[in-house]
């Protein structure tokens, strides 16, 4: 579970240089003035996926805002080409996606392009400021496959999926796993654990 | 099989935000609510401009030719209004667009407009927009709203 915001904890993001990217204009003002507002100095505006990608070849930023929903280069493309194609500073950047319609299917795209966050809209200074945090107390490592970079995706530490060979060195092997034999029945557990009178 | 990698990442926010100097997180949502203030006015009028919009396309009174339209371009208009929706708090306003958004998308995919759907989402817009509905009266609205647009296409 991750903390709550606390109205006594101190932030300061006077130096932290944020990318905010939506194409709609009205929500990309709203995102300025509250991200401004938390004491963001060094603020860039994206109003396409596009521009914000020449931005991010160009300049490093220590957070990126983005909406999903955009004419032509979405915000989930965004994120995956930022793993592997923007400069190398920013490959690694915390990500909050900001979205209007938040259906599961639409969150699972977010967290496989490899946003760190969420954030459904209407924004809310509170919840976005919450997750900034969350961005900046970031634990998860990051994982690069193949079909994947971006920040761990298992938030609880289950394992691999079930009848699947884990692929990473901490996930343990099945043979270690395996049981020993049936499960023993309530009876017999009883049995050996219950103190019971012995005639001699 | 591809090989995994797993290693810490640099995370420049993290070593800033904690600097010397800054504010508390409840001056920080202090100045961002004010900041926001003036930009109140304008995001009313976005808000209104999209509905008078989807009613002008999307409404009955455009029954003749709504059918020419296009699902991404309803979807795009309840987006703008849920952009700007957190000037109305308690209004569920929000909501019936976020609900809007399920309907259309639940048409694009069926690639059939429910246009009895779209007409009760608008004149609930409206209602929630313009009226001094309850907060049991507005919840109640929702509900309804959410019913109708998770009715799949081939329940109707």
């Amino acid at each position: 579970m991750r903390e709550m915001l606390q109205a006594a904890t101190r932030i300061n993001l006077d130096k932290v240089s944020v990318l905010i990217v939506d194409d709609s204009a009205p929500s990309l003002d709203l995102l300025a003035q509250v991200v401004s507002g938390f004491g963001v100095k060094t603020l860039q505006r994206a109003d396409s996926a596009r521009e914000a990608q020449l931005h991010l070849r160009d300049k490093a930023f220590d957070l990126i805002i983005s909406a999903t929903n955009m004419a032509g280069v979405d915000g989930y493309e965004l994120v995956k080409w930022l793993r592997r194609g923007a400069l190398e500073a920013n490959r690694y950047a915390p990500v909050i996606l900001v979205s209007g319609h938040t259906p599961p299917s639409q969150v699972f795209k977010a967290r496989d392009a490899g946003a760190n966050f969420t954030v459904a809209k209407p924004i809310t200074p509170k919840v976005l400021l919450e997750r900034i945090l969350w961005a900046a107390k970031e634990e998860r490592q990051f994982i690069e496959c193949d079909s994947y970079l971006g920040p761990d995706r298992r938030f609880k530490n289950e394992g691999p999926p079930i009848g699947v060979e884990g692929r990473r060195r901490d996930d343990l092997r099945g043979d270690l796993s395996d049981l020993a034999g049936d499960n023993m029945s309530q009876e017999q557990i009883n049995g050996l654990m219950r103190p019971s009178k012995v005639k001699l | 099989m591809s090989v995994v990698r797993k290693f810490r990442a640099p995370n420049r926010l993290s070593m800033l935000i904690k600097a010397s100097g800054g504010k508390m997180a409840k001056d920080a949502l202090a100045a961002a609510d004010l900041a926001l203030e003036p930009l109140r006015a304008p995001s009313l009028a976005v808000l209104d401009a999209a509905l008078a919009e989807i009613e002008g396309r999307f409404g009955k009174a455009a029954a003749a030719t709504r059918g020419g339209e296009t699902y991404q371009e309803l979807y795009a208009l309840a987006l703008r209004i849920i952009d700007v929706s957190g000037f109305l708090p308690g209004s569920c306003v929000d909501q019936a667009a976020i609900s809007f958004c399920a309907l259309v998308d639940n048409c694009a995919e069926a690639d059939v407009w429910r246009w009895d759907a779209i007409d009760v989402h608008v004149n609930a817009l409206r209602l929630l927009r313009a009226s001094g509905l309850t907060p049991d009266q507005r919840r109640a609205v929702i509900d309804g709203l959410n019913k109708v647009s998770q009715r799949r296409i081939d329940d109707a």
